[in-house]
Parts: C-alpha cells; sequence; structure tokens
C-alpha cells in the first residue's frame, strides 16, 4: 500500500498538525468497540487450530500510561489486514493471532496478564512496548516460563540494569530494540552545543526507572557533560508526582542556567513550565524527554510549546520503510493521520516496528518450538520502520540499537510541528531545521 | 448440654461441622491439584491467595479489632521487599524467605504501632496510611532494593521450572489453610471474645478487665505478619518489585472491596468476597476503565442496600452460620 486513499491536507509539513481540533473517537474505535479493550482476536477461519501461532500484546492502555497506547488499535487494524489470511511459512498457511492484554500503566498488573497469556492462553511469543514499568515485568515473566519475548520503546540500560541482566551473557529467552542513554546523551550535548548559552544545565531526573538511569553518575548523563564543559545543577532524585517547582527554579536562576533538561511525565512538566512562566524564568533550551514526545500533552501548552526541544525516535521524516506494508514512515503517519484524525505520535513507530519484528520471525521460525523462536530472533536482520533491528551487534548480549536524533517543536504555518534539529547520533536521518533559541514576548 | 454447664451461662456454637469438612474435601482436592490440574491455574490460585490473605487480615483488623486502617499495604510491601532482598542480596531461597519475610514484618509493626496507637478512629485510618507513606517513601531512597526504580527478583533464574510453580503453590495453600484455621481458632477462644468487646466500646471493655492495648497489639502485629505473608507470596511470584507497585493503596482498596462485598466482620465474609473478586478480575478485567467504574459502583451498590454483604444476605435468608463464632446466651 502506498500513500493514503484518504485526502491528505499534512502533506507538506513535517509534523503533526496539533492545533486542529480532533475527534477523540474515529471510525477505528468504532470498529473495535465491542472487543477493543478486551483480548482482541485476530484470528483466520479454515486453517487448522494447532498450527496456530499466538502472539500476546501487553501495553498500558489505561492509567498514566495510556497516552502510549495511542495507536494500538490502528497498528493492531493494519496487522489484521496483514494475517487475516494467515501466513505463510515454508509453504503452509499458518493462522496467527494477536491476544491484546491491558497493563493497567502498573508494572504488577503486566507481570500478571504476562503470566495468563503464557498459561492460558498458550502464547508462542510475547511483545510488549512503552516505559520499563511495562517492558520490564513483561520480560522477567517470560524469562521464568522460557518464552520468547521482543520489547521495545524503553531506553536499553533501565531495561538491561534494571533487570539484573548480565553484560556477559544477557538474557535465555527476552530481547528489546531501542536507543540508549549513550545516544541520547550524546545527541542532546551536541544540540546544546549549537547555541550559545551559559553552559549551565538544570535538571530533572527523578527518582524512577528512567530519572535513576539519566542522572547516574557513572552511566548516565552527569560525567559525558561534565566532559563536555557544561556545568550540571542537579539537585538530587525527587518523588513524583510533584507540584510545586519553585525550589529547582529558584535554584536555576541562581545558577545562570540557560538549559533545562529531564525526563517527567507531561503533568509534572506541565507545573514545572506553568511555574517557570510565572516566575519568569526563562532559559533558552528546554529539552524534557518523555513530557513533550506527545503531541496530545504538548498541545495543552498552546504558544509556550513553541521552541520546545525533545529526543526523536520516530518521525514521519524517517528515511526509513515498513517490512510489512511497504510504507514509508511519512506513508505510515499520513495513513494513522487520515484514518484516526489524530496527529502522528513517536509509537506509532515503534508499535509498528514490534510487530514487524515479530510477524518476521514467525515466518523465519516456522514452528511453535520455543527455542527455535528464540534462535530467530536472536538471528533478527530486519529493516523495519524505526530503522535496522539486529541482535547480534548490540551493546550487550539480548538487545538492539535503534538510531535517534533530536527534534524541535517550530511553527510551520499557524502550527507547530516537530522537525528534525540534531542528528549526530544518526547521520542517515537527515535535519530538517536549525535548532532556535526559545523566544519569549515580553 | 445445659444441665452440665450450669454455672456457665454462655457456650460456644459447636465447631461448624458441615463447612469444615467440606474446607476438608476441598483441601484433599487442592493438594493433589498440581499433579492433575493446569498451571494457569496454580498461578491463579497462588495470585488469589494473596488478596485473600490480605483480605482475611483487613477482616480481623476492622471487622474485629474496630480498626480501620488504610495502610495495610505497608506490611504487603515489607512483606515483598524482605523476600526480595533476602533472595538477591543473601541468596536465600524464596522458598524459605517468605515466612521469614512475614516474620520480618510483624517485628517492624512493632515500633510502627507506637505511632497508629496514638491515634484512634477516623485519625487511626488516615495515619496508618501516612505510616504506609512513609514506608514507601524510605523504601525508595534505598539504592541497594533498587531506590524509585525497583528491581527484580533473580533468585529463581536456573530453578527448575515445574518445582519452582509446584513449591510456590502448596506455600500459598499452606498459608490460605493456616491463616483461615488460626483465625476461626482465635477468634472463637476467650481472647477472641475480648477483642470483639474491644471493637463494640474500648471503655466497657476495658473496665470488664481485659487488656485493651495488648490486645489491640496482638491483632496489630498478627495482622502485619498475614500481610507481610502475601506481599512476600506476591511478589516472589510475580517477580518485579518497585515502591509505587508494592506500597499502592490499591491493596487496600481491594482488600475493602473484597470483604465488604463478602461481608465485614464475618470468616465467611472474605472467602466469598474473594470468590467474587477473582470471578470479575478474571472475566471482566480487560475492559479497561470501565471494570474500574463497574468494581467503584458495586461497592457503592452493596454499602448502601447490603451493609452485611453476601455472607450477611445468605445468613439472613437461610439463618445458618456457616463458620460460626459466636456464643449463645442460654438461660438456666
Amino acid at each position: 500500500m502506498s500513500g493514503s486513499p484518504f485526502k491528505d491536507d499534512n502533506k507538506n509539513k513535517a509534523g503533526p498538525n496539533i492545533m486542529k481540533p480532533l475527534s477523540r473517537r474515529s471510525f477505528m474505535k468504532g470498529v473495535f468497540a465491542a472487543s477493543a479493550a478486551s483480548a482482541v482476536s485476530l484470528k483466520a477461519p479454515f486453517v487448522h487450530a494447532s498450527d496456530t501461532l499466538r502472539i500476546g500484546f501487553i501495553s498500558p492502555q489505561t492509567g498514566p500510561l495510556a497516552v502510549f497506547a495511542e495507536p494500538d488499535d490502528f497498528t493492531m487494524m493494519q496487522i489484521f489486514q496483514k494475517i487475516k489470511n494467515g501466513v505463510e511459512i515454508d509453504g503452509r498457511r499458518h493462522d496467527v493471532e494477536v491476544i491484546y492484554k491491558d497493563s493497567q500503566s502498573n508494572p504488577s498488573r503486566a507481570a500478571t496478564v504476562t503470566a495468563e497469556l503464557i498459561l492460558k492462553d498458550g502464547v508462542d511469543l510475547v511483545v510488549a512496548s512503552s516505559t520499563p514499568a511495562t517492558c520490564n515485568p513483561v520480560a522477567d515473566q517470560c524469562e521464568l516460563y522460557g518464552v520468547p519475548c521482543i520489547t521495545n520503546d524503553a531506553p536499553w540500560q533501565p531495561y538491561f540494569f534494571g533487570r539484573n541482566g548480565d553484560p556477559k551473557t544477557g538474557f535465555d529467552w527476552t530481547f528489546h530494540f531501542f536507543w540508549g542513554l549513550e545516544d541520547v546523551v550524546g545527541s542532546f550535548s551536541n544540540l546544546w552545543q549549537q547555541i550559545p548559552t551559559s553552559k549551565a544545565i538544570g535538571t530533572l531526573w527523578p527518582n524512577d526507572e528512567d530519572g535513576n538511569a539519566w542522572g547516574n553518575s557513572d552511566r548516565g548523563f552527569p560525567p559525558v557533560l561534565k566532559q563536555k564543559g557544561f556545568e550540571v545543577i542537579d539537585r538530587g532524585r525527587f518523588q513524583t508526582p510533584i507540584n510545586d517547582f519553585s525550589s529547582f527554579i529558584s535554584e536555576f536562576r541562581r545558577n545562570d542556567v540557560d538549559i533545562v533538561t529531564g525526563v517527567i511525565a507531561p503533568p509534572d512538566f506541565a507545573n514545572f513550565w506553568n511555574q517557570a512562566g510565572q516566575m519568569g524564568f526563562q532559559p533558552k533550551v528546554v529539552t524534557v524527554a518523555k513530557a513533550t514526545e506527545f503531541p496530545q500533552a504538548v498541545r495543552a501548552f498552546g504558544e509556550r510549546a513553541e521552541g520546545l526541544t525533545v529526543e526523536l525516535m520516530w518521525s514521519p521524516s524517517h528515511p526509513f520503510k515498513s517490512s510489512l506494508t511497504g510504507q514509508t514512515a511519512r506513508e505510515l503517519a499520513n495513513d494513522y493521520m487520515a484514518t484516526t484524525s489524530r496527529p502522528w505520535t513517536m509509537p506509532l513507530g515503534l508499535k509498528h516496528a514490534l510487530f514487524e519484528v515479530a510477524i518476521d520471525v514467525l515466518q523465519r521460525a516456522g514452528s511453535k518450538d520455543p527455542e527455535v523462536i528464540r534462535d530467530a530472533i536472536k538471528a533478527t536482520k530486519l529493516d523495519t520502520i524505526v530503522g535496522p533491528v539486529d541482535f547480534q551487534n548490540g551493546p550487550v548480549p539480548s538487545v538492539g540499537k535503534t538510531p535517534l536524533v533530536s527534534g524541535q517543536w517550530q511553527k510551520r504555518g499557524k502550527d507547530l510541528d516537530l522537525v528534525i534539529v540534531e542528528n549526530s547520533q544518526a547521520p542517515m536521518i537527515p535535519v530538517e531545521a536549525e535548532l532556535l533559541p526559545i523566544q519569549y514576548k515580553s | 448440654m445445659t444441665v452440665h454447664t450450669q454455672h456457665i451461662n454462655m457456650t460456644r456454637t459447636p465447631l461448624p461441622i458441615l463447612p469444615i469438612s467440606l474446607g476438608v474435601l476441598f483441601l484433599g482436592t487442592a493438594i493433589t491439584m498440581p499433579f492433575w490440574g493446569q498451571a494457569y491455574w496454580l498461578h491463579e490460585f497462588v495470585n488469589i491467595s494473596c488478596f485473600f490473605i490480605f483480605a482475611m487480615m483487613w477482616n480481623l483488623l476492622a471487622g474485629y479489632g474496630g480498626m480501620v486502617s488504610v495502610g495495610q499495604q505497608a506490611f504487603f510491601g515489607l512483606g515483598g521487599y524482605f523476600v526480595l532482598a533476602m533472595g538477591n542480596l543473601a541468596g536465600v531461597s524464596p522458598f524459605i524467605g517468605i515466612p521469614l519475610a512475614a516474620i520480618l514484618t510483624a517485628i517492624m509493626a512493632l515500633p510502627l504501632s507506637k505511632l497508629a496507637f496514638r491515634l484512634n478512629g477516623g485519625y487511626f485510618a488516615i495515619g496508618t496510611w501516612v505510616i504506609a507513606e512513609v514506608v514507601r517513601l524510605t523504601v525508595a531512597n534505598i539504592s541497594i532494593v533498587g531506590g524509585g526504580s525497583g528491581t527484580s527478583l533473580t533468585a529463581f533464574r536456573g530453578v527448575d521450572r515445574v518445582f519452582r510453580q509446584h513449591m510456590t503453590y502448596w506455600i500459598a495453600l499452606t498459608c490460605v489453610v493456616a491463616t483461615v484455621a488460626l483465625i476461626l481458632l482465635f477468634l472463637r477462644s476467650k481472647q477472641g471474645l475480648a477483642l470483639q468487646a474491644i471493637r463494640d466500646s474500648e471503655v466497657a471493655a476495658s473496665s470488664q478487665g481485659v487488656d485493651v492495648i495488648r490486645m489491640k497489639l496482638a491483632v496489630y502485629v498478627v495482622a502485619a505478619l498475614g500481610c507481610g505473608l502475601a506481599g512476600a507470596l506476591y511478589f516472589a511470584s510475580n517477580l518485579r518489585i518497585s515502591p509505587d507497585a508494592a506500597f499502592s493503596v490499591n491493596w487496600t482498596a481491594f482488600a475493602i472491596f473484597i470483604v465488604m462485598i463478602g461481608g465485614v466482620g464475618r470468616i465467611e465474609g472474605p472467602i466469598i468476597g474473594t470468590f467474587v473478586f477473582w470471578l470479575i478480575n478474571h472475566y471482566l478485567s480487560d475492559y479497561g476503565t470501565w471494570y474500574l467504574i463497574g468494581l467503584g459502583g458495586l461497592a457503592i451498590v452493596m454499602s448502601l442496600y447490603m451493609k452485611d454483604g453476601l455472607a450477611g444476605f445468605i445468613h439472613r435468608k437461610t439463618g445458618k452460620d456457616f463458620l460460626s463464632i459466636k456464643r449463645i446466651y442460654r438461660s438456666k
């Protein structure tokens, strides 16, 4: 499929049209309404049941991480189109079934539904996505029960070291593909060198999986930033959610901070950014991960969103193609926007890539034997919509790396678009614009 | 019967024969389940056992001791953290770690009770919640157990899968049976009577010679032991622990839900409640937000129209108490 059959009014834009009023309920919701939230079985008839390959899919459909699951319905629909007639393996058609479970954004629940998928539904492969809070408990259960598992959308260090992985041996059954801290440190620090600043960086690293990894004084940001001549103003790990950032802001002002970075959830960043506005704190660059990745969250800031920067793991401008539908990144994003009337969002590419790898693995394995499937995952060499996936050449066993760049919310016409402004860690992805310091009125 | 007990005008109801024999039948079936049941049912049983034990403990505290706590998750989480810490840091097998973690949790309850018992009624409820939050924040700052990120239990890596499943199941079964038996026997004892007297009026009970402080402390520590046991069991089977998940107030909310549905202040209450909760959870939890709205709605309906829960409803309809701890006044 190339291009969408729908009218595409975003053709000349690099990013989503975030100021446009959106209808929350697309027809997609209608199609899946009866079964969407429940275990959706994508089943094709006429195939012998024992040949059915089952994929269990865990995603945070409800709770604070629900924004990651927004493209799920669309991705499932695309996968359904692909597998409704089964998948051909060695000349034989196999029925493929996807069973979709909600983690409720809760690691305990994620572990429970994984065990259920393994023990009750007898899945042959488990896939999961969206933050260490989803990937880690799912992978732990799979490792314990000896079921092959593929995850993404969580930096590899919190995934690997957060599960007490041994860099020499890795894990037996669980695999992960995403970027790592070294990419985000490299990309951000390079980004911040593009414009003249005081070189003082204020940090917002909370006491959670991400914050502890990013702020780690050996493996995280601090050593690299110091080496590159930045001054780091780190008030230590703090508990989230947090309402009051005034002490952070005062200290940042006292230290002449021009750059703010961190990894916090959208509601926390909203507090910080509003209070910064009230207190007249005006940093030149604000690069806060997680909070400003999502168009829905950014839209809430209106004018104040312009100039915010964020890491970009997938965008319509990424020069990659889907191995499943043949769509380019741009075509996939347009298809999504036309079908759902929502702006594109980064998890769209990652969810799509997750199933690209899953289907590719099952096709190459051609068997329900867990060890055969596991070995097929190990041997993966696939060009996906988020870039090449390869578990052989990762930084540690069981991990494959995908490229990362940085983007900025810039004005295009009347709307804000997320455009690529830095690509030092992934030169194959072209830069679209120059980094601009945040402009303040008055 | 009264002929021989003329000087005693309170007699215990006889030990309930029918439910106990049903229980023994259940036990016989349950013990052998690993040999004929599916792995999924073993896992499901372990999971639901944790909720059950936790709810039993909440019922003991609130339904019999009159101490309405919304901070029992403190002990649930501590139990989980103890078993993980012992497993990962000291190499203690989780099978031994589970009972040890419960005991350590009970020891922790002693100093915490000093704080909680300075408060009464509604203040006690809020106070226990605050204590649980303090415990959560403290654990979130202990980096050796992963701090705010949490950690994974690695002690089971390399343990034979079937052996682990069967052992975990039998431990859970033992814990369930022990919990029911101990609570039943305790509440039928003299101390049980004293406890219920305290619930109805502390002043009156103490004027009758009941040592209120000691009695409350004993119940608080026993409840902590049980909650720690439930938490240890839960996280030994769940493998992944983090402060937000372990010390979530949801645990206590679920326990209150189970007890309310089943019937507060009745031993069979949590049994029925857990069963209903399991049914709802099993069949409806895939409905996301609607499932949670439904749980809340059901709790409201029950508290408005069926205050004594399903167990109370059955009692009113049939006139029977299945696991009675009552003493009946008989005139000479």
